[in-house]
């Protein structure tokens, strides 16, 4: 029972060493993300975690979600930070249009704000009068890139299908436009263009079926990698080797596929720095007082075979 | 006479297998319409090559079906099976690209780790909901959750991958243009089928989902059943998870999500009721083939995703309407 009592008392000691830890004058961000089961953004999550302990003169408070449409929990993550006080938010938004008003509040508080990965809505914005730059990858030109590869390749006239992400899901439409760009600069033939969820599986059967249907296609844009992936599994069950795969992303399981020629290029987005980055423009702010304006556009480089 | 008194305590084999013939000439004749339809109004459907790619797109969710079937024909639910699936894809991922293993010995450990992970799960799921008396929708709810967590949390949210060759070999070989994975599948619908017809286990499992008080009164241990049932569930979603990797050659951690909500439809729109005691794993069988038929069908006539999603929806209702009349007859 004592020896309880004293271990709480080391407890509460501890804790208040804690407290005081965190009042000295280092800058506080609050790192709001996405969906965390996305291995994009659990990446981004390790790199911003690294980042704070390289540089090491700020405090990082970071969110996640449950799913990719649960923007509640970001919105109470705003209001949160507001309580509690931090100097900057860096948040990549669930939805643009949901997340203008909560940031607004954060803006009026004081608090530094920098959107990033996903755009708040420009209408939302006009309508609550807010002026907020974004930080990101311009995901339309990045789909372009892959887009682009694959028209190069196939030469005008090429027949080629899309799979999509999320249907209403502002990446999976930015990147669908970007490849769509890329269909008419190269005078593509688009025989379809389906969802798979960004699921590798449902990417699979969904392509095998549309090759079922249109056996000439020659080319494939899949808006995410994990959808590629079922895209070349289902052209290696059917036996086909005379059609190119692009994708988006870069994760690591293409990496040996794209070595081997069964992918002919990805797009990498960085997004392991992305949330680094966007902390560093936030401390930026703080430091400086000087706002960000407009879109300051994050790196994004095509990756093929050598 | 005898009869009679023998249903009180479990319903005669005979009079049900008359009951269940009529209900799956029902479901086969809907199907065969189907696919009537389908090869009229499009060029690829009766391809072979179209043919062999429903039979693998239908594999999963036949395997989960199959396991669900015991479940709701004890007048459960399991809505853990998507998730359940895809902890053990992980599980069985991890121990596959274990260093220090030939392809044969990681092969074995990734199958002996899906298919603990799946019972484990399905045990779990039926132990706590027969042993409290809960409705098992709230529990498998939780282990919705509990496994997606799990797989996620072993993951890190990677997508695992580079598996050996051979259990690619295994996910992509035909025999005679049928996929091998689709075999498997078939072997389990042929031994669910005989336990759940000619075996004791298998008529109280249809005793406890007409009059779970009967089987009680009969003195057999009601929860010990309802248990079995969950971990046969959770068993084929362990199997399912195989399937998956040997197919995709990797382990998603996203994988299967509302994976539960397909075999239950292939369950219902086979006939099986979803209050218990009715229905067969040969319905199953044929739900599955509808639903893989629909997704098929749908894409190669160019319907566009959403209505496909609407009409898939729309099937679903028609097969639960037509469940309600094919009780109501079967009653009077």
């Amino acid at each position: 029972m004592k020896l309880f009592k004293i271990a709480a008392a080391a407890a509460t000691g501890l804790a208040l060493l804690g407290g005081t830890a965190l009042a000295d004058d280092k800058p506080v961000v609050g790192l709001i993300m996405k969906s965390l089961a996305n291995e994009f953004f659990q990446n981004m999550m390790v790199g911003a975690e690294a980042h704070q302990e390289k540089r090491g003169d700020y405090e990082l408070k970071a969110v996640g979600m449950q799913n990719e449409t649960d923007f509640e929990s970001q919105i109470n993550a705003v209001e949160n930070f507001i309580t509690q006080g931090v100097d900057a938010i860096v948040v990549a938004p669930a939805d643009s249009r949901a997340m203008v008003r909560p940031l607004k509040k954060a803006m009026e508080a004081g608090i530094v704000v920098v959107n990033f990965d996903v755009s708040l809505d420009e209408d939302a914005k006009k309508q609550q009068g807010v002026e907020l730059a974004f930080v990101g990858p311009d995901n339309r030109g990045g789909a372009k890139l892959a887009g682009d590869a694959l028209g190069k390749k196939l030469g005008e006239g090429g027949k080629v299908v899309i799979i999509e992400g999320n249907p209403g899901a502002d990446n999976a439409t930015q990147r669908r436009l970007g490849f769509e760009d890329s269909v008419a600069e190269y005078k593509l033939n688009l025989l379809d263009s389906r969802t798979a969820h960004w699921e590798t599986e449902e990417a699979n059967q969904v392509f095998a079926t549309m090759l079922t249907a249109h056996p000439d296609i020659q080319g494939v844009m899949a808006a995410n990698d994990s959808m590629a992936i079922g895209v070349v599994k289902a052209l290696e069950s059917a036996g086909r080797t005379d059609i190119e795969v692009v994708g988006f992303d870069n994760i690591p399981a293409v990496g040996p596929m794209i070595e081997d020629g069964r992918m002919l290029a990805t797009v990498d987005q960085f997004g392991t720095d992305m949330a680094a980055n966007a902390i560093d423009l936030a401390l930026e702010v703080v430091s400086s007082g000087e706002q960000l304006e407009g879109w300051v556009k994050t790196p994004i480089e095509l990756v093929t075979a050598n | 006479m005898t009869t009679d008194t023998l249903q009180e305590a479990a319903p005669p084999v005979s009079k049900f297998s008359v009951r269940t013939v009529l209900h799956n000439a029902g479901i086969g004749l809907a199907l065969l319409a189907l696919i009537l339809f389908f090869s009229v109004f499009t060029e690829h459907f009766l391809t072979p090559n179209n043919i062999t790619n429903i039979l693998t797109q239908i594999t999963i969710n036949l395997i989960l079906a199959v396991g669900m079937t015991f479940v709701i024909l004890i007048g459960g639910i399991d809505l853990s099976v998507g998730s359940v699936m895809a902890f053990a894809a992980v599980v069985a991922g991890k121990a596959i690209t274990l260093p220090g293993f030939g392809p044969a010995e990681a092969i074995a450990l990734a199958i002996v780790a899906a298919t603990l992970t799946g019972v484990l799960c399905g045990f779990l799921n039926g132990a706590i909901s027969a042993y409290w008396a809960l409705p098992s929708f709230i529990i498998t709810l939780g282990m919705l959750n509990i496994a997606r967590g799990a797989a996620l949390q072993v993951s890190e949210a990677q997508t695992i991958y580079s598996f050996p060759f051979a259990f690619e070999e295994f996910g992509s070989a035909m025999i005679y243009g049928v996929p091998v994975v689709f075999l498997v599948a078939l072997v389990l619908v042929f031994i669910a089928w005989f336990v759940l017809n000619f075996t004791v286990f298998g008529r109280l499992i249809y005793g406890i989902g007409n009059n779970e008080e009967a089987v009680r009164l009969a003195g057999h241990s009601v929860s010990r059943y309802k248990i079995a049932a969950f971990t046969i569930c959770g068993l084929t979603a362990g199997i399912a998870a195989i399937v998956y990797m040997a197919r995709l050659n990797i382990s998603s951690p996203i994988a299967g999500i509302g994976f539960e909500l397909n075999a239950i439809a292939a369950v219902i729109i086979g006939g099986t009721s979803l209050s218990g005691g009715r229905g067969s794993v040969i319905g199953t069988l044929l739900g599955a083939f509808i639903i893989g038929v629909l997704a098929n069908g749908l894409i190669l006539i160019g319907l566009s995703d959403f209505m496909r999603q609407m009409i898939t929806g729309v099937v679903i209702i028609v097969a639960v309407i037509l469940d309600y009349y094919r009780a109501k007859y079967a009653s009077t």
